[in-house]
């Protein structure tokens, strides 16, 4: 490598790092995003550990006791929420009003914009998935052993990277920011009622559908390494690798800095 | 040193409406070169391109000796440029001073974050989130992102829209002061004492085209146009009496328009008209009230260009 490519290369790493820690602030400066994000997941899995806590091992939860499959879904669900539901309707909204023209008119390559969010995702995804194991703690539900952890981390930024771009890939379809909101759940909410989210499912058909799409192989892929000791989910990475890919192409070709369409 | 702009023959459609019809002007470097026109002339599409924020349907273009439309020169070229724009804003939740610091990270060789505050007159209210600041103040904000890159091109769009008097004369002298540190601007505006306080040069643009190009003193003819003498005429008299043979030759008194009631006189030798005029008016020892004289107004000049444009343009329309 020569010096002037490696100098461009050190420049490009130190501005994707000011890059994510501007980003950071401009999260946790926002009150109400950083309480939506951390505070809905961890409601539900107090709610579920009220609920299960002290239950059984079950063939309904696939020989798990209730909490023991919900601290990992749940976990999946607010990795979901931080990933894809939170970027689409920033984003959506930062391109209503102006803030990603703005971005666009300085000299930041729009990947490290992307990388950015990307990093700040993983890191609020992190963030969420320790609240929620650790409130399923308290629960008695145990922690997953550390032999399991590369195959947990390795999910969780697989996954983080996969609903990122399918969150990018939903804000370049959505053309009015207010209409965000509303898209994003009508989209996701079905798709976790069926993925096995809130409660086991034992359809053959319907698990065939949702293995399919991209929330069932996320929950199975995280119930693994938490729960039953069985490391990488090779397949169901790949079918979440799948459709990362797919947001992403969409993501590349649509989307939109001005909020004004040319 | 080639010119900071070039455009030639530069065209833009928006499905059935052309909003930019072969345009071609160049700004040279340290000029303030000022686009004036209407809304919707085809002001902010063609300084869009030139941004490259847009695509263009045909003609060149060059800004720093780089196309605007090459998507592979867009961060080498974004990094000598800075933009004001209309329609943009920024994190809300940030302060003035960590959305100034976050930009100044974009830029190789940024200016000094305080130095660029105190410019724009934020000094004091770096701690103040942005969503605490009131519009002009937010405006402030958008001057000073726009130069925190230390470019060597600014581009304005109406900058001083929504300012109050003092608000604009201090924006009026950021600029100026940018332009006399060798910063080339490029602003667009539709107020013509902007561009006659600012612009070295101005070029008219009116239903997409340059009607005309120039100095603010010397754009349209002005400089060369006939003084207009105007006054009210005595009680009891006419313009039929007014002493004509006397005035010069290409003196011919209008008959006062029923609005302001003013007699209007327009010639090339004003000295000789306005002896003849108040002269005749000593004599017969009458006043002429309200009586002034001047030259067309950079705003005659403005609406007599543009309203040229307006009923070809209508027709135009109502055929596609």
């Amino acid at each position: 490598m020569s010096t002037a490519t490696h100098r461009a290369w050190h420049r490009d790493l130190a501005l994707l790092w000011h890059q994510i820690r501007y980003e950071q602030l401009s999260f946790w400066r926002n009150p109400q995003s950083a309480f939506f994000t951390f505070v809905f997941p961890v409601v539900i899995i107090t709610i579920f550990g009220a609920m299960f806590a002290g239950g059984d091992e079950d063939s309904y939860f696939y020989g798990l006791s209730a909490l023991e499959y919900y601290v990992p879904t749940i976990a999946a669900v607010s990795v979901l929420g931080s990933c894809y539901s939170q970027l689409a309707i920033v984003l959506a909204m930062r391109r209503q009003n102006g803030i990603l023209k703005r971005v666009r008119a300085t000299p930041l390559p729009a990947w490290m914009y992307f990388l950015g969010l990307l990093a700040h995702c993983v890191v609020v995804s992190v963030v969420d998935v320790a609240l929620i194991v650790g409130v399923g703690g308290l629960f008695g539900v145990p922690f997953p052993s550390p032999a399991q952890l590369p195959a947990i981390a390795v999910t969780l930024v697989l996954g983080a990277a996969a609903f990122c771009a399918l969150g990018v890939a939903v804000a370049s379809l959505i053309r009015n920011s207010e209409a965000a909101p509303s898209v994003v759940q009508v989209i996701l909410f079905p798709l976790v009622f069926i993925s096995g989210t809130y409660f086991p499912i034992h359809s053959g058909v319907l698990n065939r559908i949702s293995g399919a799409l991209p929330v069932r192989p996320f929950n199975e892929a995280l119930l693994g390494p938490f729960a039953q000791h069985t490391g990488f989910d090779w397949r169901n990475l790949g079918v979440l690798l799948a459709w990362g890919a797919v947001g992403a192409m969409v993501a590349v070709r649509r989307f939109r800095w001005d909020p004004r369409p040319e | 040193m080639p010119d900071a702009v070039v455009v030639e023959g530069l065209s833009k459609r928006y499905g059935a409406v052309e909003a930019v019809r072969g345009v071609s002007f160049t700004v040279g470097h340290g000029e303030i070169f000022a686009l004036l026109g209407p809304n919707g002339a085809g002001k902010t599409t063609t300084l869009e391109i030139l941004e490259g924020f847009r695509t263009r349907d045909a003609g060149r273009v060059e800004v720093l000796g780089r196309d605007p439309g090459d998507r592979a020169e867009g961060r080498a070229l974004r990094e000598r440029i800075g933009l004001v724009l209309q329609d943009i804003a920024v994190e809300p939740y940030l302060t003035v001073r960590e959305t100034i610091a976050r930009d100044a990270g974009y830029y190789p060789s940024p200016r000094d974050v305080d130095e660029v505050i105190r410019l724009v007159g934020l000094a004091g209210q770096e701690r103040r989130k942005v969503k605490a600041l009131s519009g002009g103040q937010k405006r402030r904000l958008d001057l000073a992102l726009g130069v925190i890159g230390d470019p060597s091109l600014l581009f304005l769009d109406e900058p001083t829209t929504g300012f109050d008097p003092s608000a604009r004369r201090s924006a009026w002298q950021n600029v100026r002061d940018l332009r006399d540190a060798g910063t080339t601007i490029v602003l667009t505006t539709h107020y013509m004492d902007e561009a006659q306080a600012l612009a070295d040069r101005v070029a008219v643009i009116s239903d997409g085209e340059i009607v005309a190009e120039g100095t603010p003193s010397t754009i349209g003819g002005r400089d060369i146009a006939r003084a207009r003498i105007r006054f009210a005429l005595p009680d009891g008299c006419s313009v039929a009496e007014l002493p004509v043979a006397g005035l010069p030759v290409d003196a011919v008194p209008a008959e006062a328009v029923p609005g302001d009631g003013l007699v209007t006189v327009e010639t090339r030798k004003p000295t000789e008209a306005l002896h003849e005029l108040t002269g005749w008016a000593l004599r017969h020892g009458m006043v002429l009230d309200r009586l002034t004289v001047d030259r067309p107004s950079l705003e005659d000049v403005y609406l007599r260009l543009t309203e040229h444009g307006a009923p070809e343009h209508n027709t135009r329309r109502s055929t596609r």
